[in-house]
């Protein structure tokens, strides 16, 4: 490993561990030195090495190995606290405690020990978000807002000379993307004579997790498209990702779109939790709900898709390629958490825990984070007779003036082999938006 | 003056740089160089680490007449042209330059990995300021505080340039911002349903005369009512347990109703405006006039059976669905982080109107499910604390250490499988692991000498981790042995 070995500032520091159950030795090092007092680890390159105790972890628990389980996690424990000043240590805090869930759940033996361990809230009692609270939340970096500005800039494009205009909305983050949406079809010239939208009834599996039914709040929808003075439909279909959104495409086959009728499905990180291959790897591969979903989409022949999802492949039935890939990608939240609020960056790194936690300790299909690369999504469009359609550069500005406002680590790039937008931090790709049409 | 440069090695020397992204850097093409993108840095190049000292210096580069500072050689050397000293501009080199990237100099930060490196020496520079620095430049305007020059600068330009205030109170400086949250805050649903019918205006920074004119917001009835069609199927409810009754009745209600393709809205809406006065008084308030159709006549679009809404109601009011005003408060009780959650000035929520005689008695108001959940919220502590009980931390005898050079010998009898290219041997033995043999042994993690195989190592285990690894606590070892520690498989 490279370190940086600075000639001068070789203190001696003296760390405390606010452990009150433990009586520890003090050791003092001469060898090493940490340059600031309020960093635990003393050496460098911190980052791979709590990756590589993680992955030595998951290797014994698979190997159903209970006392080096044991070991690593009482270790790991010691090194990364959930209230650590570096992100890293709370990102491997988060995976300590998935980890811990996973050892318990499979060893048996662990459990007596472990206990009734309350070390992650179980996921009914993950904060329930207002929609006042969640709209703020969303917006505290421009993760999602990134998707929702270039997704509503193609939408506005499509939808352009229709009628009437049917949305529907498959988002993680109930309907957050849609009020600058309507916002936007306001201040049209022409504005359409009816905005349908549609959401289904499942996306209250994972979080972030809200407070209020779906009726109510289509009917703030619905109320705020009033006050633009857009007629507004709100439809809630019981559907969910698990089938693979059948009852969904039923009930848009079942109800078709009327020539003067634009039809655009926007994907806002939710078709990662529709089976793929990896849950049901003895079908063909044309056979897993994704690509059923996407060719069933495709048949309906709609106006626009837009898809939105985080570039990261979370799909690995190996454990430990997977824990890698999860590792390697969420440290990214963690990091950009530094103009958080305390309180704000409890709860966001709580959503992040959770995802953290379905990935490395859930198997099948409790396992419903299954995250693929863009260039994964890309080639299931193209398979399914999507083409990728490139947005305007108004856009592209309206991105850049976004991002410039959120902080500095925040980028964006365009990839000239497709027609993607990248969101980036510190140049590492964090979620990519794209738009399709039936070709 | 020489850069003091500490230490340099290649970026994958052990760091693989393909884990740490999820593509690989764009090719360095001999025609057009591209840029790396920060913080992925090209494998083959040369990682440098300086000194904090080196990073915050300026004006490395001085003129030894005039001691003026220079941060480039470049510019001293054209400076020393006004001193007619003999100057040099170095060219750009001919022959392929090793690509250079820089880390951070502070362990534990992201930038410290050579996975990690900036490309770019101003990158670095700037980094290291913003991340670690003091923030010496503060926003007159605001809180805002910045270490970097040119970040505070930025800042300054566009602090308090735009502000959109929500009539909750809460202000925005993006506009999207501003509409997402005006689209859901209480406040607007229960102007709006004042105002309606005086076609007031509800934006305060932009209505454009059309819309004030054009004849869907004067005109009252028929032309489209908004409407929020339930689709039925035997399973509507959604609602999780915090879920107040009325709802879970609307569900069930609406169950016979089947939506049909055209419009509904016309037909249901003299229906459902004759209830509305009754049943849905959103501000409590008797200035509800028929024309409130507002929201929540139009809210469920059913045909002949709206009637049976109400009938199916248990509830003594026919009022199924509260109006959100009423709902917002519960909810935000339920939250226990309430509004000092982003920092915003969110006022509290207008008193729910839960004593006019038009809405119904209020809900069992937090149900015992609520009120647990809101208890666990704020009796958890922080799972740290629990993890530790559970896994059964005990004390140790403190019996101080001694460090000891590494002795190469030890096998740490962990004899882990090295499917991954480093083992964990390698992983603690690299850190110059520094044990004591001769320590006696210790309770380590409730797993005594008598329980089966399990322990000594483990002691050892987690010195060696830490003994090289400045200042940690840590147990004091348990006795070291050769032998495997016994795993069971």
């Amino acid at each position: 490993m490279c370190h940086a070995k600075p000639q001068e500032e070789r203190l001696v520091t003296h760390f405390s561990l606010n452990r009150t159950q433990m009586t520890r030795t003090r050791i003092i090092s001469p060898t090493r030195f940490p340059s600031l007092k309020s960093q635990r680890c003393g050496s460098g390159g911190d980052a791979s090495f709590m990756e590589q105790l993680l992955l030595h972890c998951a290797t014994a628990i698979d190997s159903n190995d209970a006392a080096l389980v044991h070991q690593l996690l009482w270790v790991l424990n010691n090194i990364a606290s959930p209230d650590g000043d570096s992100s890293t240590q709370r990102l491997t805090s988060a995976f300590v405690r998935a980890l811990l869930a996973r050892a318990v759940s499979k060893i048996p033996t662990l459990f007596s020990t472990f206990g009734n361990t309350v070390f992650q809230p179980p996921a009914d009692e993950i904060h329930r978000f207002s929609v006042v609270e969640l709209a703020g939340f969303i917006d505290l970096t421009p993760w999602h807002r990134f998707g929702f500005i270039a997704a509503n800039e193609a939408i506005l494009t499509a939808v352009e000379g229709y009628a009437k205009v049917h949305i529907v909305d498959l988002s993680l983050t109930h309907c957050m993307q849609i009020p600058t949406l309507i916002d936007a079809i306001a201040t049209k010239l022409n504005k359409p004579l009816l905005l349908k939208l549609t959401v289904v009834s499942s996306a209250s599996n994972f979080p972030p997790f809200i407070n209020i039914s779906y009726e109510e709040l289509g009917s703030k929808l619905v109320n705020f498209a009033t006050s633009r003075n857009i007629e507004m439909q709100f439809t809630i279909i019981p559907s969910t990702y698990s089938d693979g959104f059948s009852s969904l495409l039923q009930h848009l086959r079942m109800y078709p779109t009327s020539y003067n009728e634009a039809l655009v499905v926007n994907c806002h990180m939710m078709l990662r939790y529709i089976p793929d291959e990896t849950l049901t790897p003895s079908s063909p591969s044309s056979l897993s709900l994704r690509n059923v979903f996407l060719n069933q989409l495709r048949s309906l022949n709609p106006t626009m898709v837009t898809l939105i999802e985080e570039d990261a492949d979370l799909t690995s039935d190996n454990l430990v390629t997977r824990l890698s890939s999860a590792f390697n990608y969420f440290w990214i939240p963690f990091d950009t958490t530094d103009t958080f609020m305390s309180e704000q960056r409890r709860l966001y790194e709580a959503e992040i825990s959770w995802k953290i936690e379905n990935v490395v300790a859930k198997e099948g299909v409790e396992r419903v984070e299954r995250t693929e690369t863009k260039g994964r999504w890309l080639e299931r469009m193209r398979d399914n007779e999507f083409g990728g359609v490139r947005v305007r550069e108004e856009a592209v500005s309206e991105l850049k003036a976004m991002l410039g406002e959120h902080a500095v680590g925040w980028g964006m790039k365009k990839d000239d082999d497709d027609e993607s937008l990248v969101l980036t931090w510190k140049g590492h790709s964090v979620v990519f938006a794209t738009v399709w049409v039936p070709i | 003056m020489p850069v003091d440069l500490d230490d340099s090695s290649t970026v994958s020397g052990d760091a693989s740089v393909s884990s740490t992204g999820n593509q690989n850097p764009p090719p360095q093409s001999a025609a057009k160089k591209k840029r790396n993108l920060p913080g992925m840095p090209d494998p083959d190049s040369e990682v440098i680490a300086l000194s904090p000292k080196t990073l915050m210096a300026t004006n490395r580069f001085v003129c030894e007449i005039c001691s003026k500072g220079f941060q480039r050689d470049q510019n001293l050397q054209l400076h020393r042209r006004g001193h007619n000293l003999p100057w040099k501009l170095r060219q750009r080199s001919s022959k392929e330059v090793r690509k250079k990237v820089y880390v951070c100099p502070v362990s534990g930060c992201v930038h410290h990995d050579p996975s990690r490196a900036l490309g770019d020496l101003t990158g670095i520079k700037k980094h290291f300021c913003r991340k670690h620095g003091e923030k010496k430049f503060k926003c007159e305007k605001c809180s805002k505080s910045y270490a970097v020059q040119s970040d505070w600068k930025a800042h300054s330009k566009i602090c308090g340039s735009k502000e959109y205030r929500c009539d909750c109170g809460t202000l925005f400086s993006r506009r999207d911002s501003f509409i997402t949250h005006r689209a859901f805050c209480d406040v607007l649903a229960e102007e709006s349903a004042k105002n309606h019918t005086q076609s007031k205006k509800l934006y305060p920074e932009t209505v454009s005369e059309s819309q004030l004119k054009s004849p869907a917001a004067v005109d009252s009835p028929p032309p489209s009512p908004p409407s929020v069609a339930l689709v039925p199927e035997p399973a509507v409810s959604v609602e999780t347990e915090t879920e107040p009754q009325p709802a879970n009745i609307v569900s069930s209600s609406v169950l016979p109703i089947r939506d049909s393709s055209d419009e509904p809205e016309n037909n249901t809406l003299e229906v459902i405006m004759e209830e509305a006065p009754r049943t849905i008084g959103l501000n409590g308030s008797n200035d509800q006039s028929n024309n409130s159709k507002s929201v929540y006549a139009g809210l469920f679009a059913s045909s002949s059976s709206s009637p049976s809404l109400y009938a199916a109601s248990s509830t003594p009011s026919p009022s199924l669905f509260p109006p959100s005003s009423s709902m917002e408060p519960i909810s935000l009780c339920l939250s226990t982080t309430g509004p000092s959650l982003f920092g915003a000035t969110i006022q509290d929520p207008p008193q729910p109107h839960f004593l006019t005689p038009l809405l119904p008695p209020p809900q069992p108001a937090i149900s015992a499910t609520a009120l647990l959940q809101k208890a666990a919220q704020m009796g958890s502590t922080g799972s740290g604390g629990s993890l530790l009980r559970g896994l059964g931390i005990v004390s140790t005898t403190s019996s101080p250490m001694e460090l000891s050079s590494h002795d190469p010998g030890f096998g740490l009898g962990l004899g882990l499988p090295c499917s991954s290219g480093s083992g964990l041997k390698e992983l603690m033995m690299g850190n110059s692991s520094v044990f004591d043999p001769k320590q006696t042994t210790l309770d380590f993690l409730g797993l005594g000498r008598a329980v089966g195989n399990n322990n000594p190592g483990g002691g050892g285990l987690s010195s060696a981790l830490w003994g090289g690894g400045g200042g940690m606590d840590v147990f004091g070892s348990g006795e070291l042995s050769d032998k495997d520690i016994g795993r069971s498989s």
